[in-house]
């Protein structure tokens, strides 16, 4: 008698056990992808450091800045939005190329390579800049803005993001 | 939960009483065929976790909801792990309670004095049915959208009625933004809590009248 209700019991246990264990493993398999789903992109660094082609090395002139344009990608989530990034390019010799944003440190306008004057002009506040990008007059805080570049194959390349 | 804390608890909160009600209540001797309706309440538990888990991504609109499909199954870390089982779980759904259903008529376990709880168990049924039609728009896909013009199309052949209901459901003449939208918002709120009053329902009236023993070969 008292061996059978021992019997009963272990019987008991164990598929209260089992039902637990069993539970604990599914309960495991759905959080840990369901954790993961919900922190995922929060713990995606920005990697869209990325060398962008503005052009032939031959369209710059010497000692003239050179206008280029060209269509970056963003991509937040699904959605994909392009930017245009306007860039002016300056070379004193051909081999070293500086690119210089055309927005305005001040207040975001963009500025204009004025060829007679050698300077450029932004016309939101009559600010100028020399060639290379240096606070001639006006309230800007600070130079043109300048990307990283890189020559390969005669193609200039900037790097946006950084 | 140890001893001395469980008792605490039971002291002031009862629990004990509404556990042994749920999970130690008497049963008679019984096969696995009576396991179904357990499955299919806890298909209805992942459906819900992973259906909130998905809206967390999803975006009813036309311009985005095939595209945050995409993105959930394609670059965010589980997604079609997550997006599996919701869209695996639907079908296990139908397939479990229709089982259940069967099993309950083949046992006449709807006599009396159950006939509610078979009510409420019909309730759910189509719960789960509209369930599967509201969802299954939702990716926005080529196969969805075409499914449910035909759907909705098979509502509108109804004689005198079927017009105007075609229209609810599409919320207009055509299948469009306003569909995906009525859809969602039946699918995520209205669905889900009509589910839970008539499982709420129907859990209360098993507990309560117990369930029905295998019949014998001479009833």
């Amino acid at each position: 008698m008292e061996e059978k209700e021992k019997n009963q019991l272990s019987r008991r246990n164990f598929l209260a056990i089992a039902t637990g264990a069993i539970g604990a493993v599914i309960g495991v398999v759905m959080a840990v992808p369901a954790v993961a789903y919900v922190i995922g992109p929060a713990l995606q660094r920005r990697t869209d450091e990325n060398w962008v082609r503005l052009g032939s090395t031959s369209k710059v002139e010497l000692g003239n800045p050179t206008l280029f344009k060209t269509i970056v990608e963003n991509q937040t989530g699904w959605i994909v939005t392009e930017e245009e990034v306007s860039v002016y390019v300056v070379t004193e010799d051909g081999r070293e190329y500086i690119a210089l944003s055309n927005i305005c440190t001040h207040l975001g306008c963009r500025v204009r390579w004025i060829s007679d004057q050698g300077q450029y002009f932004c016309p939101c506040h009559n600010a100028a800049f020399d060639e290379l990008g240096l606070v001639v007059t006006g309230p800007p805080p600070r130079p043109l803005d300048r990307y990283e570049t890189k020559v390969e194959d005669d193609q200039l390349y900037i790097l946006l993001g950084g | 939960m140890s001893v001395g804390f469980g008792n605490w608890l039971d002291e002031r909160i009862g629990w004990r009483k509404v556990w042994d009600a749920i999970f130690l209540r008497k049963i008679p001797k019984v096969n696995w065929l009576y396991t179904l309706g357990s499955a299919t309440l806890f298909v209805a538990l992942l459906q819900g976790i992973t259906g909130i888990l998905l809206t967390i991504y999803y975006v009813p609109t036309p311009d985005h909801a095939y595209d945050s499909v995409v993105f959930i199954t394609t670059q965010v870390p589980g997604g079609w792990f997550i997006r599996g089982v919701h869209s695996w779980g639907a079908s296990a759904m139908v397939l479990l309670s229709v089982l259940h259903m069967v099993r309950v008529i083949m046992y006449g376990a709807y006599k009396y004095p159950r006939e509610v709880t078979w009510f409420t168990g019909v309730g759910l049924l189509l719960a789960t049915m509209g369930f599967g039609f509201t969802g299954y728009l939702l990716p926005w896909d080529q196969k969805a959208y075409w499914a449910t013009i035909v759907g909705t199309r098979i509502a509108g052949v109804a004689p005198f009625i079927g017009e105007p209901i075609l229209r609810i459901m599409r919320g207009g003449e055509d299948l469009s933004a306003v569909t995906l939208a009525r859809f969602f918002g039946t699918h995520v709120w209205v669905l889900p809590t009509i589910l839970l009053l008539f499982l709420g329902f129907h859990m209360y009236l098993v507990i309560r009248l117990g369930i029905s023993a295998v019949p014998g070969k001479e009833e």
